[in-house]
């Protein structure tokens, strides 16, 4: 009995510090800003750097709850009416990553664009962060 | 920094996680199979859902046969409740309802916010006849690895009642899984505990339908792998969520 639980302690403790572990903080991430506004996203189309972990801010300006829904991004994550949601995606290698609001699958989708940003590389702000409703995806 | 860049890689994960199972392998001693399904530690606010699960325990010619049926809804953004009913195959082949469980799942990380993404499971299950007890808490964890993802659930039992020596116990199970398509994603399994060690391919999948409502399915087969561990286990599981 002494001899399972000092073991299973010991796999606690190691568990433990994975947990720790896990919260090592990291550099500052990225944030990139969404909105839906009348089951649409805006911007439709965004593109975020590779093998970057980066933070995806969603405003929700319907007056319904959405999903956001990704099977390429692996995430899932319910967005309330009139409020804000965060989703962490990445580090992801260059490719394109498609989304879709799970309420309103047939408007509102969109992707991520991952591509490859070289040190000291000017980036066009525009390429970066598109106006809103300037692209959408079908 | 370089420790910490090496975790990075899938395969170093995997085998400080394999080591860590094997290790505690040791420490367990057996009252029944451990197979069941691997825990992820992810909850949706507004997610309720209906589940069936099976499990088929080939052991040289006898055949054991356990079902479960439960329900469970989220409480709250991070926490779900879970409510099982279990039914087994008794040596008369008769089918009868032997146990009832409460399970509660916590999300503690947002998913992709940290290294690894971290939950916590409590369940108390009491057998119908005979009056045991079993109280489990434990910890979920899973890292993404491009597309795949490496689950690893450990547990600690305590249970007692009339007809058991009161005892603590150890469960580990782990899932490394190809995120191929949604429909289809095989994995390997890996369940430790129990004089039991056992290791087997799965398959699973999501069908989506309208709005949150979508089907999930499991399908495992695992085999013991040790001089402890005889025989197949046959495990599926279908959640609806609504």
């Amino acid at each position: 009995m002494v001899k399972i639980l000092s073991k299973g302690y010991t796999v606690l403790l190691l568990i433990h510090l994975l947990f720790l572990f896990s919260f090592i903080v990291e550099a500052k991430r990225p944030e990139y800003q969404l909105a839906l506004k009348n089951h649409l996203f805006y911007p439709a189309q965004i593109i975020i750097p590779a093998n970057k972990k980066v933070k995806l801010v969603i405003y929700n300006h319907d007056n319904s709850v959405e999903e956001f829904d990704s099977f390429d991004l692996n995430r899932e994550k319910v967005i309330f009416p009139l409020q804000k949601s965060i989703i962490f995606i990445g580090p992801l290698p260059v490719g394109e990553y498609h989304f879709f609001g799970e309420y309103h699958p047939n408007s509102a989708r969109g992707k991520v664009v991952v591509v490859e940003i070289k040190r000291n590389q000017a980036v066009s702000p525009h390429l970066l962060n598109p106006k809103q409703g300037e692209l959408h995806v079908n | 920094m370089k420790a910490l860049m090496l975790f990075k890689q899938p395969c170093w994960f995997i085998l400080a996680s394999l080591s860590l199972l094997f290790s505690c392998t040791a420490t367990v001693y057996a009252d029944g199979v451990v197979v069941d399904k691997v825990y992820h530690p992810y909850v949706l606010p507004n997610e309720r859902e209906v589940e069936w699960r099976l499990f088929s325990y080939k052991e040289s010619k006898n055949n054991k046969l356990a079902q479960r049926f439960a329900y469970g809804q989220s409480l709250t953004d991070t926490v779900m409740l879970e409510l099982y009913l279990v039914g087994e195959r008794d040596i008369n082949d008769d089918f009868s309802l032997t146990s009832y469980e409460l399970e509660a799942r916590w999300m503690l990380t947002e998913q992709g916010e940290y290294w690894a993404d971290w939950g916590l499971l409590f369940e108390i299950e009491k057998e119908q006849k005979q009056k045991n007890w079993e109280v489990t808490s434990g910890v979920i964890v899973e890292k993404e690895f491009g597309r795949t993802s490496l689950t690893f659930n450990a547990f600690i039992i305590y249970e007692w009642g009339n007809t058991i020596v009161s005892e603590f116990e150890t469960e580990f199970r782990l899932q490394y899984r190809y995120r191929y398509l949604e429909q289809l994603q095989p994995a390997i399994e890996l369940y430790s505990g129990e004089n039991y060690l056992g290791i087997g391919p799965a398959f699973m999948g999501i069908q989506r339908f309208a709005k949150q409502k979508q089907l999930k399915w499991e399908v495992g087969f695992i085999t013991g792998v040790d001089s402890r561990s005889k025989g197949h286990v046959l495990r599926v599981a279908i959640e609806y969520e609504f």
